[in-house]
Order: structure tokens, then sequence, then C-alpha cells
């Protein structure tokens, strides 16, 4: 028997259980706006959504993992395609797209044009430096840390201060593969 | 590299011949014992249907469970005649790199195995003569996924206390053949 | 249908919205926490209703509104409605969802036979821990049926009742 394939993104999607995306939409919205009354600077909401991010990727790389079939993380470039086109199919119902590669192949873009997080949401003057979706890089950096990879994501452009599209770069530090746990004798 | 402290592998195999009774090779009782490992080691979940012989106390055995497949895991991609990248023997490797050993049977019990790329390692013991054991892992990782993760009480990375994941298991281990 | 993403989206920054404002923003003061949570599932239901009455004549009386929140509101958001409405006719509304979808992974009981296992056992919510992380997880709804019922032009209080889980019965009280 071979292993199985994995599967497509939309094959997952239609698979998950779903909900209207409307609440999703606005349970983030009111997440973002408590905060924002809570701990009152911009730059620690930023903070706190990207650790938000981290722990639930933390967890939902298993998810990912069990109801995909992908066994296997090694290349960097295959990892990335595999977040853009089944991850966020998955998951959100949107697909992204890798692009500007680096020579090396350890950092790229994931673009996303249409992302249910920032549907009927308006910025006002005073949330200037808010990366509202920035849950979004937590989730990423999260879930590939629990793959042996560590790495860095960060905001290239965003929908909410005026850019056509969500863009996400990625940049891989290192690739942490696992250690034997025990000390050896004890 | 020593990966076991001390003893050696010839242990796990404990007795000659399965001890009458242990498993009929029907479905209802080929289940011995499930381990669940996460990627730093500690054992999120020991669960045990039928085994009547115990021989070291429960973090030992985990222990020495963890640190045979850990090292299984080493030697068979080692010792892979496909492959030209073989890596060193000890050296970690990445997740879903090297050949992927899934099972070993001896007279008395077999042993599956599957590891994730996020370094959950679901190892299940049953009856020598059960069948392929690869599609009911996933089942079991499925079932850790819906009650364990998505169980907003439990602490990621603590051993698993989830009364719903238990029954879900046992009554899903039943029927294996 | 409309736009849908996976309910794991919504289980995972509920779950984490949670457990960020237990253990991490006020964990010395789970009242504050209760009550910022309460306030962001108002939010919720306060634009989900706006949006889902949108093209309704408006309510008559107490006991339609409440009846829209029991069918088409949780219909919206569970896909499925309250199994149960009772009244007391002196403003009491108590609706109760038997197999309420965010409470069907919870397991509050450690099985006895699994202690032997693991020596961390601290790390996890003891049973009552367990049962007070739980009703933190409640704020969110009840929550979201105050804000609601509030866009309804209903005023109301809202708690809720878990002791035969997955069962749970939401106790509406309107003020007067």
């Amino acid at each position: 028997m071979a292993p199985l394939a994995p599967r497509t993104g939309d094959a997952v999607f239609a698979n998950v259980e779903r909900v209207n995306a409307e609440l999703f939409t606005l349970t983030y919205g009111a997440i973002v706006r408590q905060l924002l009354t809570d701990l009152e600077e911009v730059e620690e909401v930023n903070k706190q959504l990207d650790q938000m991010g981290y722990n639930i990727g933390v967890r939902l790389i298993d998810e990912f993992l069990a109801k995909s079939n992908v066994s296997r993380c090694i290349d960097f470039r295959e990892t990335a395609d595999v977040i853009a086109k089944v991850g966020f199919k998955m998951f959100l119902g949107v697909t992204a797209s890798v692009t500007n590669w680096d020579p090396e192949g350890t950092s790229c873009s994931l673009v996303l044009e249409d992302n249910p997080l920032v549907d009927f949401v308006e910025l006002p003057d005073t949330c200037q430096g808010l990366y509202y979706c920035n849950i979004l890089s937590g989730v990423i950096r999260g879930a590939l840390e629990m793959v042996s990879m560590k790495t860095e994501v960060t905001w290239v452009r965003d929908m909410l201060h005026g850019d056509d599209a969500c863009e996400l770069r990625v940049k891989l530090l290192k690739q942490v593969p696992e250690e034997y746990p025990y000390k050896d004798d004890d | 590299m020593q990966f076991f402290g001390g003893s050696s592998v010839a242990e796990i195999a404990p007795s000659p011949a399965a001890p009458p009774g242990t498993a009929t090779g029907l479905a209802g009782n080929n289940a011995n014992m499930l381990y669940i490992f996460n990627r730093s080691g500690v054992c999120l979940l020991y669960r045990e249907w039928h085994r009547p012989l115990h021989t070291l106390d429960p973090q030992q055995d985990q222990k020495l469970m963890f640190g045979l497949l850990f090292s299984l895991r080493s030697f068979t991609a080692k010792m892979d005649p496909t492959s030209v990248d073989k890596g060193n023997l000890g050296v970690p490797l990445l997740p879903g790199q090297g050949c992927s050993f899934y099972s070993f049977r001896t007279n008395t019990y077999k042993l599956s195995f599957m590891e994730c790329p996020s370094g959950i390692k679901i190892i299940l013991v049953t009856h020598p003569k059960t069948g392929d054991m690869r599609e009911p892992l996933r089942y079991i990782y499925n079932i850790y996924v819906e009650y364990v993760i998505k169980n907003p009480l439990y602490v990621h990375g603590s051993p698993i206390k989830c009364e719903l994941f238990n029954t879900n298991l046992d009554q899903y281990v039943k029927t294996l053949v | 249908m409309g736009r849908e993403v996976a309910e794991s989206c919504v289980d995972g920054v509920v779950m984490e919205m949670v457990s960020a404002y237990c253990n991490r923003f006020y964990s010395s003061q789970p009242e504050l926490a209760a009550r910022r949570i309460e306030a962001i599932g108002f939010q919720v239901g306060h634009q989900l209703s706006e949006r889902y009455t949108m093209e309704r004549p408006r309510f008559t009386d107490h006991l339609e509104a409440i009846k829209f929140i029991c069918k088409d509101f949780w219909s919206e958001l569970f896909k499925k409605q309250i199994d149960n409405l009772k009244t007391n006719h002196r403003g009491t509304f108590v609706l109760q969802d038997n197999q309420f979808r965010w409470l069907t992974r919870i397991s509050i009981d450690a099985s006895p036979d699994n202690v032997d296992a693991s020596p961390q056992d601290d790390s996890l919510p003891a049973p009552n821990n367990a049962a007070q992380f739980t009703s933190m997880h409640l704020y969110f709804p009840c929550g979201i049926i105050r804000g609601a019922l509030t866009n309804l032009g209903i005023p109301c209080a809202v708690s809720a009742d878990i002791s035969n889980l997955p069962a749970c019965s939401f106790v509406v009280r309107i003020k007067a």
C-alpha cells in the first residue's frame, strides 16, 4: 500500500466543517478593537496579535497535517507552495500566490488578493501603525516552527493601508532537526 | 552515540511466544497499547488495553520506546539501498527526510509507527497478525486533532487527560483487525 | 450560502482570545477578563443581528425577537436551531442547545485510570479550574446573545448553565 497522496486545498476545504465567514470576520474585528482599547499602544496590539497567531499556529499545524495528508516538509520552496495552495485554502477558503523568491530559495512573498479577515474593515486614522492581520504572520511562524523551520514573517503590503493586496514576506532563518531529547544514561 | 540507557534492545521481546489468550486475531481486542510522543520526547499519552507483562516502570518504558523508534528511524534511513543521500548515523533527520519506517513484527506482537512532520509520533502495538495499520494510525491522529488539539482546556504539549479522546480511541481500536 | 471559512478559524481565535485574556492580560483578575470576553461577544452579536435583520420588519414583541434568535440567528451561526425554549412569562427565557457546538470537544473529567502514566499533573487545569475555564469560554456566546438582543431594542442580562455538557442553557433576563 502506498502512502496516501496529499490532498488539494479544494478537496480539503470541501471536507472540513465550515462556518459563515461573517462570524469569523466580525469576531476577529471585535477582538482587535477590544485589544486596542485594553492595550492602548498600537505596537503592543501588533505584538499580541502575533503572539496569539503563534499559539494558534502551533495547534493548527496538526489539524493541517491530519486533514491534508502532507507528510514531508524538507524543501522550503515546496513548503511555501503548500501553505499558499493548501493551507490558506483549507482554513480561509482562499488561495495565496507565492512570488518574489530570492536566489537562495530562502525567502518569498505570499500574496493574498482576497482576504476574509479584512471584509467590512476600515481603519481609523489613529491606527496607522496597526498590522490588522498580524495574527496571520503569527500563525505561519508558529506552524512552521512545529515542522522544524524557524522563520521571520513581515508585512510588505496591506489592503487596509491602501495597497491592492496583502503581501507577507516569509524568510527561512534555519531548519532545526529534532534532536534526541534525553541525555545519554539518564 | 548511545541511544539507550545502557540496557539492551533484547528486553523488548520479553517472552518466546504470545501468552495464551493474549489476542485473538479477531476484531475486538487486537490492540495492546498505544503511545503518543511529541517533538520534545514528552509522552503525551500511554494507553493500555492488553499487557499482561510489565517489566519496567512507566517512565523507563516510555523512554525506551521513544529511543527504539528514534534509532530505528535513523538506522533504516542509513541502510536504505535506494538513496544516495544517507546523512550520518545518529544525526537527526528533518521531517520526511530519508525513507520512513512504519512497522515491525515479532512472533508476539506487531509495532506500527507514524511520525508527523510536526513531530507527533504515534506508536500502536497490536497482535502480530493484524494488517496494515497506517490507515488506522492516521485515523488516530485525526481523533487526537479533534478531541485533544481542539479541546479548549488542553494545554499544548502537556500529557493528555481528555475523556472524549480516550472514549473515542477505545471504541476505535476495538475495530482493528 | 455566503462566504465560508473553516470552523477551526473561529474556534482557534476564540480559544486563543479567551486564553489570552484569562492567562496573560488579566490573569489575576478573572472578573475583568470575563467582562472583556463578554464585551467582544456583545460587539459580534450586535453587528451580526444588525446584518441579519436588515430586510425584516421590526419585531412586535419580545417573544418574537427571542424566537428569531433561536431560529434564524442560531442557524446562521451554528447551522442548527435552539432545541428548547422556555419562559416564565415574566421576562425570563431559557434557550437550550442540546449539542452546543463550542462545547462538544471539551472534556472536563480526567479519567482516573490514566493518572499513573504521567508525572506532570500540575500543568493541567484541575477539575475546578476546568469548570472555571469552561465558564470563561461561555462569556463569549452570552455576549453574542446579549449584543444581538440589545440591537433589537431589548436590554437584558444573559448567563449560561452547563450542568449537563455538551448541552448548554442560556438564561436571558429582560430588563424591565
